[in-house]
């Protein structure tokens, strides 16, 4: 039997075709959350991985308006900023959308929107029935722009969108593109859509279902209105704010922070991961005062 | 920041403008009709026209650029690509007695509406050149729209008919190995056997 036909390996020989194992950033403090775990004279060491683990599948999801393109914009500009090509598929916003918010954020943080969007690729799917409604169109077109731009990154905001109204469809059509760019070899980011209705802030609660299982880890956003005395008192936010949070929900590839922090959305409507959730009702106040 | 906004397919124009020079000999009675008939001097504007067909319908591109990229002048892509190919079919079949199209042009947009519209064979660069086309081809024309794997008692439905250097087909699928998993294999098993 030939070589690339085996369906098993020796666990020595995986040794070299294992991806090494390293942190591609993001940018914000995700890239703390994630670690590995180093030897140093003998003793077992927990570094930061320094972003979303190399050649790994992340969903991203949580409710409408959480944050989810806000994070995912932001890694593209981070990524792009540091001269890596990012490919771009949007299914949602159509792509003049898109350049003006990447364009605000870039300006904000004080980067060259020039260098930027020469290292950007984007695929609009959103105008176009095709794109959207054809896993196979997409894909082609998809690698037709991953071989021109020899892209790094992947970004598919949101994958939801691609089976909108074929839901049984879901995990067939997620699992291809999951496939898709393991083959191309490119880090990504799924976006997918939680609806508000799906309650518990679990990936699995999500859209959802079909995304969690077969991506490498899922990053959970989620926003919360202040409503009562007591949610006033706990979160120490005044009635009527919003306090937003972000969590990883589970990694297979490394270990991760499994704490939900806070997050701010600046001005320039980029992420600030704040402090752990925990900090904040435990910080000050004795939470009673009802 | 570049944007694609509509779908590229990822096509192998090469293989595509192959299958359409084959159908386009097909549709012409088959390379022994072009032969008998010295008819292959149209061999190179059958190519040519087969490349102009397939590079406008797949890629979307203009007479020019077509022109350039063949090295043909603009007019004949022109020609080519505005033959009107029920014309050109009907002269074929000897229906009318001349016709001002271009025809190879003509012939090419047919068979490129075959191969649409039927399930494309594609082989893999270089398989066909060890073969000798002729026979190979009347097989592949005919194992068009055919699911693989298939047996190979099913072959012989399609193709039972036919004689390879002399021998029937019935007593060749005798020694072939009894799954054959693509086009390409029943041809290579077809050239071992017959060698
Ligand atoms: N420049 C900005 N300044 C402040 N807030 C902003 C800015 N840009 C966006 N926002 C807010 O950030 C929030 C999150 O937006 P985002 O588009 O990331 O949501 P989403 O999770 O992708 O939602 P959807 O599921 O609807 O796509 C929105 O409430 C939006 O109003
Ligand atoms: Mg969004």
């Amino acid at each position: 039997m030939k070589r690339e036909d085996r369906k098993y390996y020796e666990l020595d020989e995986l040794k070299e075709k294992a991806p090494k194992l390293f942190g591609v950033p993001t940018g914000t403090k995700l890239d703390e959350m994630f670690w590995k775990v180093d030897f140093e004279g003998g003793r077992p060491v927990k570094k930061p991985l320094g972003g979303i683990p190399y050649l790994s599948i992340i969903n991203l999801t949580g409710i409408p308006d959480s944050g989810k393109s806000l994070l995912a914009e932001q890694f593209a500009l981070h990524q792009a900023n540091q001269g890596y090509k990012v490919l771009f598929v949007t299914v949602e916003s159509p792509a003049n959308f898109l350049y003006t918010s990447l364009k605000t954020k870039s300006l904000y943080l004080g980067l060259d929107f020039e260098r930027i969007s020469s290292n950007i690729i984007v695929v609009d799917a959103s105008e176009n029935a095709e794109l959207r409604e054809d896993p196979r169109a997409l894909m082609d077109t998809m690698a037709y722009a991953i071989k021109e731009k020899q892209t790094n990154n992947v970004i598919i905001d949101s994958i939801t969108g691609l089976y909108e109204h074929k839901e049984m469809m879901a995990r067939q059509i997620v699992r291809q593109f999951f496939n898709f760019l393991k083959k191309w070899r490119q880090t990504s980011i799924f976006v997918s859509q939680k609806r508000s209705a799906q309650g518990a802030e679990t990936a699995e609660a999500a859209g959802g279902l079909a995304v969690a299982h077969i991506v490498d880890g899922s990053i959970v956003l989620d926003k919360k209105l202040i409503e009562s005395r007591w949610e006033m008192s706990t979160y120490k936010l005044p009635i009527g704010s919003v306090i937003r949070t972000i969590r990883i929900d589970g990694c297979r590839l490394t270990g991760h922070d499994t704490r939900t922090w806070v997050f701010n959305i600046s001005e320039g409507g980029t992420i600030e991961i704040v402090s752990p959730l925990e900090d904040l009702v435990r910080g000050g106040g004795d939470g009673g005062n009802r | 920041m570049e944007v694609i906004d509509k779908a590229v397919r990822d096509i192998d124009i090469d293989a595509m403008a192959e299958q359409v020079f084959q159908e386009s000999i097909n549709i012409l009675g088959g390379l022994r009709k072009l032969i008998e008939y010295r008819n292959l001097t149209w061999l190179p504007s059958l190519a040519e026209a087969a490349y102009a067909v397939v590079m406008k319908e797949e890629l979307m591109k203009t007479h020019k650029e077509i022109a350039f990229d063949l090295g043909l002048a603009p007019q004949t892509v022109q020609n080519i690509l505005r033959a009107d190919a029920k014309e050109v079919e009907r002269f074929i079949k000897g229906e009318i007695e001349k016709v001002d199209e271009h025809k190879a042009g003509g012939i090419a947009k047919l068979a490129y509406e075959r191969v649409k519209r039927e399930k494309r064979i594609t082989l893999k660069e270089g398989e066909l050149e060890v073969l000798g086309v002729d026979w190979a081809i009347r097989v592949l024309m005919r194992l068009r729209g055919m699911d693989f794997p298939i047996k190979k008692e099913q072959l012989c439905d399609r193709i039972g008919g036919i004689v390879i250097k002399g021998k029937p087909f019935k007593t060749i699928v005798d020694e072939m190995k009894p799954l054959l998993g693509s086009p390409a294999e029943v041809l290579k098993e077809i050239k071992r056997i017959v060698g």
